[in-house]
C-alpha cells in the first residue's frame, strides 16, 4: 500500500471513528432525555416521553429496566410502557437489526440479579420479538418456580424449532407437578406427548357456599 | 339437534337414579326428545357462569323466564363468593352454587350455559362448554384474540351446539327497522359507515397492587392470563379498560355498533384488507386502553370503509329529539352509534346494544309491495332458544361474532403496534408482520386454556 493510500485509509478510519463517537454521544443523550422524561413529575410529560421511546431503541433498555422498579408507582409504570413501546417499534417489518439489538438487551435482563416482576415483563416482551438467541436464556427459567409458567408460555409462542426443542428438554427435566404444563405447550406446538392428559376440563375448586 | 356427548334415555335414568339421593338434578330436555329436537317438558335447563354485572342481568332475565315456565335454572357459578351468594338469593331454592364452572360442564342435566365473565374467559369457557355438549350464550365480544375466535367457531361446529353472542343490538326492534330501510336502498349504495363513541375513561386515582379481597379467587379471575399481583383497578366491571381483559370501548361497544354495521352491510363472513388505528393513551394508572381512538377498516370487493372513532363528547353527532311516548322512547344512549353514508343520503343509528334508536325516516318508512324484508329477531334469547330447538343459525352466531370481534381485536392491535396492518380474510391471518402474527394468539395459563 502506498503512503498516499495509507493516509487516505487513516483519514477515513478517523472520520468513521468520529462519526461513531458522535452517534454514541447522541444515543447517550437520547437515553438521558428519555429517562429524565420518564422520571418527570408531570403525567403529561411522562406519557409524551414513553410514547416516543420506540426510536431510542436498544440503548435505552437497561436504563428503563432500572426505572421499572422506581418507588414512584407512575414513574415505574411509564418506564415499563416505554420499554414495551421499544419492543413494539422494533418488531416492525424490516427492522430486523434493531429487533435483534433489543432482543440481546432484553435477554441480558433475565438473570437472577433482576427482580421477578421485571423478568416476567421481559419474558413477555421476548414472546413478541424473541428469536433464536432468546431460547436458551428463556429455557433456563423453566427451572425457576416463580417464572417457569411464563417461560413455558413464551417458548410456546416463539415460532421456531429451537423453542420446541427447548420445550421437549424442559418437559424431560420438569418436576412431576409441572409436566402437565409442559405437555400442554408441546401439544400446542403439534408434538405428541405420552401421558399427562389435558387437565382443562377437570374441576378442582369447590365452594363452601350452600344452596338455599 | 345432535349433541356429541348426550346421554340416551336409559343411561340418563340410571345416572339420575344414582344421583337422586344427593342433588336434585333436572331432566335435560334433550334426553327425552326425538332426535334433533328439544323435548320432554320443552324447558331448556340453564346454568349461569359469571353472575355479576351483565351476568346478574342475565340471571334476573332468566328467573323471569323460569317463572313464566320457559326454562329451568339448575346452577350458578362465580369466583366471587359475595356475587355467588347474591345470585343464589336471586335464583332461589333448587339452584346449585359453584365456584369452578367445570363442575357445571360435567353435569349431564344441564342443556345450556350463559357465560358472562370478563372477556379473557369468553373463548376458553365457550370452547369448554361446547366440548361438553352445552349450548352457549356468551357475552360479547366473542374473543380477545384471533386464535380464540377460530377455536370458538370450530368448537361450535364440531359439537353441533347453538351459540348466541351477546351483541343483542341485532335483535332490537329499531335495528330491524334500520336494517330494512338500508337494504331497500333508501340512502343508495352505502360506501362508508362511521361509528362514533365517547372516550374510554382514565384512572384519575391510581392505587398500588395489594392483596385480593377474601371473597375473590384472584387466580381464577385471571384464568388464562399470565399471573400478576392483584390491583383494585382490574375488577369488577373496570376490567373493561384494560387491553388484555376488556379491550376498551372498541371491544365493548364496538362489538355492538360494528355488529349492526356488518349485519346491515351484508358483510358477515367478510373482513377488511387493511386496518389502521391511532389513539391517545391514558396519562396514568393501570388502564391502558385508548382514550380517544381512530380506526379505519378498508374492505374490498365490495369496496367500502368502516371507521371507529372515540371522540370528545362535544364532537359527537347531535341525537335526534324524540318524545318519550314514541315506541322506543327517548334516545337514552346518544353517545354512540353509527352514520351510514350512501350515494343518495345518510342515516344515523344510535346505541347498538340493549337499546337502539333509528332515525325517524326509517321508523316511518313502510315496506312497499315488492320491497325486501329482512329477518326480524323474536328477541335475542328467543332467537337463541330457537337455535337450540331447531338448529337454526342464531342472529349473532359465533362465526359472525368472531368476525366482529376480529375487527375490535385488529383495531387494538394496530393501535398497540402503531402501524397499519394487512388482513387476509380467507386465511384469517395478518400479512407481512411477524410480531402482529404472534399477537394473533396469546399463550394461556395451565389449565385454563382452549
Amino acid at each position: 500500500m502506498s503512503t498516499n493510500s495509507l493516509k487516505k485509509t487513516s483519514i477515513a478510519a478517523g472520520a468513521a471513528g468520529v462519526m461513531a463517537q458522535m452517534a454514541s454521544t447522541a444515543q447517550a443523550q437520547g437515553v438521558d432525555e428519555l429517562i429524565a422524561g420518564i422520571k418527570s413529575d408531570s403525567a403529561e410529560k411522562r406519557t409524551e416521553t414513553w410514547q416516543s421511546a420506540g426510536e431510542v431503541g436498544a440503548p435505552a433498555v437497561k436504563s428503563l429496566a432500572k426505572v421499572m422498579t422506581d418507588d414512584e408507582l407512575e414513574v415505574a409504570r411509564a418506564a415499563k410502557r416505554a420499554l414495551w413501546q421499544i419492543v413494539r417499534y422494533t418488531g416492525r417489518p424490516g427492522a430486523n437489526q434493531e429487533r435483534r439489538a433489543v432482543e440481546t438487551e432484553l435477554t441480558g435482563l433475565l438473570g437472577d440479579d433482576q427482580p421477578v416482576a421485571v423478568r416476567r415483563e421481559v419474558l413477555w416482551m421476548l414472546s413478541e420479538i424473541g428469536a433464536r438467541r432468546s431460547i436458551e436464556p428463556v429455557a433456563g427459567l423453566l427451572r425457576n418456580e416463580d417464572l417457569r409458567e411464563d417461560a413455558r408460555m413464551v417458548l410456546e409462542r416463539v415460532p421456531n424449532r429451537r423453542a420446541v426443542a427447548a420445550l421437549k428438554a424442559g418437559f424431560e427435566a420438569a418436576p412431576e407437578d409441572f409436566k402437565p404444563n409442559m405437555a400442554q405447550s408441546l401439544r400446542k406446538r403439534g408434538e405428541e406427548v405420552a401421558g399427562y392428559p389435558c387437565q382443562k376440563l377437570v374441576p378442582t375448586k369447590k365452594t363452601d357456599v350452600k344452596p338455599l | 339437534m345432535k349433541k356429541s356427548n348426550k346421554l340416551n334415555r336409559r343411561e340418563f335414568l340410571a345416572a339420575a337414579g344414582a344421583a337422586a339421593a344427593s342433588i336434585p338434578y333436572l331432566i335435560p330436555s334433550g334426553v327425552l326428545a326425538q332426535p334433533g329436537r328439544i323435548g320432554a317438558n320443552e324447558k331448556i335447563t340453564m346454568a349461569h357462569i359469571g353472575v355479576g354485572g351483565m351476568g346478574g342481568y342475565h340471571l334476573n332475565d332468566m328467573v323471569q323466564r323460569r317463572n313464566q315456565g320457559q326454562v329451568n335454572i339448575a346452577a350458578v357459578c362465580d369466583i366471587d363468593k359475595n356475587r355467588l351468594i347474591n345470585a343464589l338469593k336471586t335464583a332461589g331454592p333448587g339452584v346449585e352454587p359453584y365456584h369452578d364452572y367445570r363442575y357445571i360442564l360435567q353435569r349431564k342435566d344441564i342443556d345450556a350455559v350463559v357465560i358472562a365473565t370478563p372477556d379473557h374467559w369468553h373463548g376458553v369457557q365457550m370452547v369448554h362448554a361446547a366440548e361438553c355438549g352445552k349450548h352457549v350464550y356468551v357475552e360479547k365480544p366473542a374473543c380477545c384474540t384471533i386464535e380464540e375466535g377460530k377455536a370458538m367457531v370450530a368448537a361450535a361446529k364440531k359439537n353441533n351446539v347453538s351459540v348466541q353472542v351477546g351483541s343483542q343490538g341485532r335483535s332490537q326492534p329499531e335495528a330491524y327497522l334500520a336494517h330494512r330501510y338500508l337494504v331497500n336502498g333508501n340512502i343508495g349504495h352505502i360506501n362508508r359507515v362511521d361509528c362514533f363513541h365517547y372516550p374510554s375513561p382514565e384512572d384519575n386515582n391510581p392505587v398500588p397492587d395489594s392483596d385480593p379481597p377474601a371473597e375473590l379467587d384472584w387466580d381464577m379471575w385471571l384464568g388464562p392470563l399470565h399471573w400478576r399481583p392483584y390491583n383494585q383497578r382490574y375488577c369488577h366491571g373496570v376490567f373493561r379498560w384494560l387491553l388484555e381483559s376488556g379491550g376498551g370501548q372498541i371491544r365493548d361497544r364496538g362489538a355492538h355498533v360494528m355488529s349492526c354495521a356488518m349485519w346491515w352491510m351484508g358483510a358477515d363472513g367478510t373482513g377488511p384488507v387493511t386496518v389502521e388505528a391511532t389513539g391517545t393513551a391514558p396519562k396514568q394508572g393501570l388502564w391502558d386502553s385508548a382514550v380517544l381512538m381512530d380506526v379505519t377498516y378498508t374492505f374490498k370487493n365490495p369496496d367500502w370503509v368502516l371507521t371507529w372513532r372515540q371522540m370528545p363528547n362535544d364532537k359527537l353527532p347531535k341525537a335526534e329529539e324524540r318524545t318519550g311516548d314514541e315506541p322506543g322512547g327517548k334516545i337514552s344512549r346518544p353517545g354512540y352509534g353509527a352514520i351510514y353514508r350512501g350515494d343518495k343520503g345518510e342515516f344515523i343509528h344510535w346505541g347498538g346494544d340493549g337499546g337502539t334508536w333509528a332515525e325517524k325516516k326509517a321508523r316511518e318508512w313502510e315496506l312497499p309491495i315488492g320491497g325486501k324484508d329482512v329477518y326480524k329477531s323474536p328477541g335475542h334469547k328467543e332467537d337463541w332458544f330457537k337455535g337450540i330447538k331447531t338448529g337454526a343459525k342464531t342472529i349473532m352466531n359465533i362465526e359472525a361474532a368472531a368476525g366482529v370481534a376480529n375487527l375490535c381485536v385488529l383495531g387494538n392491535l394496530s393501535y398497540i403496534l402503531g402501524r397499519k396492518l394487512e388482513w387476509d380474510q380467507a386465511k384469517q391471518t395478518i400479512v407481512g408482520d411477524q410480531q402482529a402474527q404472534r399477537m394473533m394468539s396469546r399463550p394461556q395459563r395451565h389449565p385454563y386454556h382452549l
